[in-house]
């Protein structure tokens, strides 16, 4: 009471005025179908302080990000009311712009109008009833994940006045993640202020909800029964079993992201060793360049990228295109150098394998220093487009969108390999032309330009994985370097020339590598993944699926 | 006197013209160490320590060339695993030098400064033995030889020839690498040894020690052309090359080729291991980057470049690469990766056979040309 006359005696215009006002935003928003989380804000920048109590009541029900947005600036006085003979608007000042706090409309004000508005301030009561409506406003938000993080973030705090917010949401609360994560954000938030039942209530029920958040907390309880003597207690017995439930549980999910990562890893080197695998297997050629292919990949996709950004801006609709025009950009410029590269230099070393490979090697340096030269020595960023990031759940399982594009990248590559040369006329000629090159050419086929285009193929191929590439890695002048050694194990592992066994290979290794990754470090896992490729060659030298001739090969 | 007389007039003429360039290679050779010790202080003619171990350094390069010719030129095998050899050579000697460092400062074994920052306590029992010389000196050559032999028998008995042996090459380099750039590895991890003190006692940077360390570099280069010489000249030699030319038509006649191969290929190492020995003390350091993937590679283009399957050839190529390598990198540091790449284009397409090869190739066309005009007319 004391406050509102004393600001009856410093204004007391204002305060009249707003008691008007008040009066005539509620027959305008009564009116209104609607009311939203902006115009309670209004009503309650202008209420009196006896209506502000059921205005906070009220606006607690919305989770608006607009209202944590308003408040800031109602704290710092970013907010004005400004008068006029008709109407009384109410205005947010942020960031250099006048905007309707109750449509969030941006507004261009007249200097008159500007000096005219007056400001206006959050009372003390009102700051003090926000901050714990801020706090749980993101329980309210439109955005699951927000409401995840917002009550995982609650139940962390271990504050026992969210509980009542959090029981509150749980019951409206639709979405069964959100109320998994409320639900392990209270049974978190009772083992620190429950009492014995609660608590053991809530390690069971963190049991049941296999919550890896939580562990800490119940390594807490557990202790703490453990020194006050009581070892064998109930709740001691459960928080032993949860901690373990949740360990299996965490052990189990560990083995299935490796699993996954290394599906996704084998996928990214079966795109880039397909490539390979053409150029190798059927052509007899080493490209050692075939890593700098892999970068004009990565290159092409930084350079669609900033001509996007260049063009239609980061944040725009038509960003989130760029990767899929990228793809088969990259393929066709990669396939183009490959043109030349053939016609110009490889076509003279057919009969030479092992001199191919110190040719490719010196094109390979000269193409590592243009890219320096051109792109700088540093890596490039390549950003994720909006729809590529996020995860696909699958029970506290997650999948992130980018890595299973990458395998139906690789699964479509297979597929269109497949076709290209088991059902089209210059797959039937490439076929040809890798048994036999004299007969082919002699049959009239012609070797040389189905050379050219096989090779054009494998560098495209190359291009396509650097591309893929760019979305969970590095785009640099050495990036296609760390897979050109896999990619070369995984054309001999799946016999020269042979793409099924190219593929198989390139998943195996994918898989074991990353499966032994978690036990043995990255480096370890990978001479490990070596020394299982000479043993595994021990046993089968020619490969998964060696070629059957009766020729001998010298 | 009588009896060398008639042992001199045995020989062939080619044999003799073979002798008269080893000589005349022994002494060009030596001139640089001797005009280091006695030449003029300035001039044309002067040679300073920094020239010597650079040069130095170009031999061991030039051994390792060597070895790799062995292999490559003589029996077919395209090793991609050259400066991993090298590089354990290396570190079996460095270990040495690690330890005489502690030695020199007078500390009672003192642990390698790495060793100190990693927290260990006591040297890591592997390291011990290497506090002798004549110890790190054995294992020189028998590291990199029983790497190659374990790797040779994995890879012959399941007849891995021509690409396929050097993609598992280029592998186990690929594989050893990683494991040396670990710092859990007790070999240094990064930054590898460095700060040699001394060497038997002797200051690493004494003008004395930097040309006694040229010599044994010539030497063992000079000995290694003996080596090939006398291998090419035996039976093993023959069967060497006939493996490289047709190996099916060798393992038909009934030779087992795995041996033969299996013995090539642990020599070679063993000829890499120690010319990797002598080079860490000229260069004064060594880290896991001296075995990346990309330098076996050169090693190969060394060979390309002066000529494979030429007894001279890896030992000019080796230094021809590698003095335009030090002078494109500091006359045209953002181009000379480019150059560098398109000196192998071009000896790949335009040299076949290299520089030695290029007087025969010459020939060969003017030959060839004369017989067509000839025929026109």
């Amino acid at each position: 009471m004391i406050s509102v006359a004393v600001s009856f005696l410093i204004s007391p215009f204002r305060a009249v005025a707003s008691l008007l006002l008040f009066s005539l935003f509620c027959s305008i928003s009564f009116g209104a179908s609607e009311r939203n989380a902006r115009v309670v804000f209004s009503e309650l920048i202008l209420a009196e302080k006896l209506d502000q109590q059921v205005l906070l009541q009220e606006l607690s029900n919305y989770g608006d990000p607009a209202i944590a947005n308003i408040y800031e600036a109602w704290r710092t006085g970013g907010i004005f009311i400004l008068t006029d003979a008709d109407a009384v608007r109410l205005l947010q000042f942020t960031d250099e712009q006048w905007s309707l706090v109750a449509t969030g409309e941006a507004v261009t004000l007249s200097e008159v109008e500007v000096e005219v508005a007056e400001k206006t301030r959050a009372s003390r009561s009102v700051r003090k009833q926000m901050k714990g409506l801020l706090d749980t406003l993101g329980l309210k938000a439109d955005d699951p994940n927000v409401r995840i993080n917002s009550a995982i973030k609650m139940g962390r705090s271990l504050k026992p006045e969210f509980v009542p917010a959090l029981e509150s949401r749980l019951e409206v609360e639709a979405a069964d993640e959100v109320r998994a994560a409320i639900r392990e954000a209270l049974a978190i938030s009772l083992l620190e202020n429950g009492d014995a039942a609660e608590k053991l209530a809530s390690v069971e029920e963190l049991a049941e909800l296999k919550s890896v958040a939580s562990r800490g907390f119940i390594e807490k309880v557990l202790e703490a029964e453990v020194t006050a003597g009581r070892a064998e207690s109930p709740l001691a017995i459960a928080s032993s079993t949860t901690l373990r439930t949740i360990a299996e549980h965490m052990n189990l999910m560990e083995f299935l992201s490796s699993f996954f990562r290394g599906f996704s890893t084998g996928s990214v080197l079966l795109i880039v060793s397909f490539g390979l695998a053409i150029t190798f297997g059927l052509m007899g050629i080493i490209n050692m360049a075939h890593g700098e292919f892999v970068a004009i990949g990565g290159y092409t996709t930084y350079m669609v990228q900033t001509f996007f950004i260049n063009t239609w801006g980061l944040s725009s609709e038509a960003f989130g295109w760029y990767f899929v025009i990228s793809l088969p950009l990259s393929f066709l410029v990669a396939a183009g150098f490959g043109l030349v590269l053939e016609k110009s230099i490889i076509r003279f070393l057919y009969r030479r394998p092992l001199e191919s490979l110190l040719c490719t090697w010196g094109i390979s340096m000269v193409m590592q220093q243009c890219f320096r030269l051109i792109f700088g020595a540093a890596n490039v960023q390549v950003n994720n487009p909006t729809w590529l990031m996020g995860n696909l759940s699958f029970g506290g399982f997650n999948m992130s969108y980018t890595r299973l594009f990458i395998m139906f990248i690789a699964l479509v590559v297979v597929l269109l390999t497949w076709l290209l040369l088991r059902k089209t006329n210059l797959g039937l000629h490439i076929r040809a032309v890798m048994q036999n090159r004299g007969m082919a050419s002699s049959l009239g086929i012609p070797v040389a330009r189905v050379n050219s285009m096989t090779f054009a193929l494998g560098c495209g191929l190359a291009a396509l994985g650097g591309s893929v590439l760019s979305q969970i890695g590095n785009v640099g002048p050495l990036m296609g370097q760390q897979y050109i050694v896999d990619s070369f194990m995984v054309v001999v592992i799946g016999s020269v020339g042979n793409l099924l066994g190219a593929g198989l290979s390139a998943m195996g290794i994918g898989l074991v590598d990353q499966l032994l990754q978690p036990a043995l470090g990255p480096v370890m896992g990978k001479i490990t993944v070596f020394f299982v490729i000479i043993l595994f060659l021990q046993w089968r030298p020619g490969g998964l699926f060696p070629a059957r001739s009766r020729s001998l090969d010298d | 006197m009588i009896k060398f007389k008639n042992v001199y007039t045995m020989l062939s003429t080619e044999t003799k013209k073979e002798a008269g360039i080893f000589c005349i290679v022994a002494a060009l050779l030596m001139l640089i160490p001797g005009l280091n010790a006695w030449g003029p202080e300035s001039g044309l003619l002067s040679v300073s320590s920094f020239q010597v171990s650079l040069w130095g350094k170009y031999l061991t390069y030039a051994i390792l060339a060597m070895s790799l010719n062995l292999l490559w030129g003589y029996t077919g095998l395209l090793c991609l695993c050259q400066s991993l050899f090298f590089a354990l050579g290396g570190y079996a000697m460095g270990m040495y030098l690690m330890l005489a460092i502690g030695d020199a400062s007078g500390a009672e074994r003192a642990l390698p400064d790495f060793m100190v920052f990693m927290g260990y306590q006591d040297l890591p029992s592997h390291w011990k033995p290497f506090d002798s010389f004549w110890f790190a000196s054995g294992a020189v050559l028998w590291v990199p030889g029983l790497v190659a032999l374990i790797f040779g028998i994995l890879a012959f008995r399941s007849r891995i020839k021509g690409v396929y042996f050097s993609i598992l090459t280029q592998a186990l380099t690929y594989a050893v690498c990683l494991l040396f750039f670990r710092n859990d590895f007790t070999f240094g991890g990064n930054n590898g040894f460095t700060d040699f003190k001394e060497i038997l006692g002797h200051s690493i940077n004494d003008p004395s020690t930097t040309r006694w360390l040229y010599i044994g570099s010539a030497l063992l280069l000079l000995f290694t052309y003996l080596i090939t010489s006398g291998l090419l000249a035996s039976k093993l030699g023959k069967v060497q090359q006939a493996i490289r030319d047709s190996e099916n038509r060798v393992l038909f006649s009934g030779y087992s080729t795995t041996s033969f191969k299996l013995v090539i290929f642990t020599l070679s190492a063993m000829i890499a291991g120690a010319a990797g020995a002598l080079y860490v003390p000229q260069v004064g350091g060594i880290n896991p980057s001296l075995m990346e993937t990309g330098k076996s590679l050169e090693v190969v283009v060394w060979v390309a470049v002066g000529g494979r399957g030429t007894k001279w050839g890896p030992v000019i190529g080796a230094i021809l690469v590698n003095l335009f390598k030090s002078y494109t990198t500091q006359a045209f540091p953002d181009y000379w990766l480019i150059m560098m790449g398109g000196m192998f284009v071009f000896v790949v397409l335009v040299m076949p056979n290299g520089i030695v090869g290029v007087y025969q190739q010459v020939k060969a066309s003017i030959a060839q040309k004369r017989s067509l005009q000839t025929a026109e007319a």
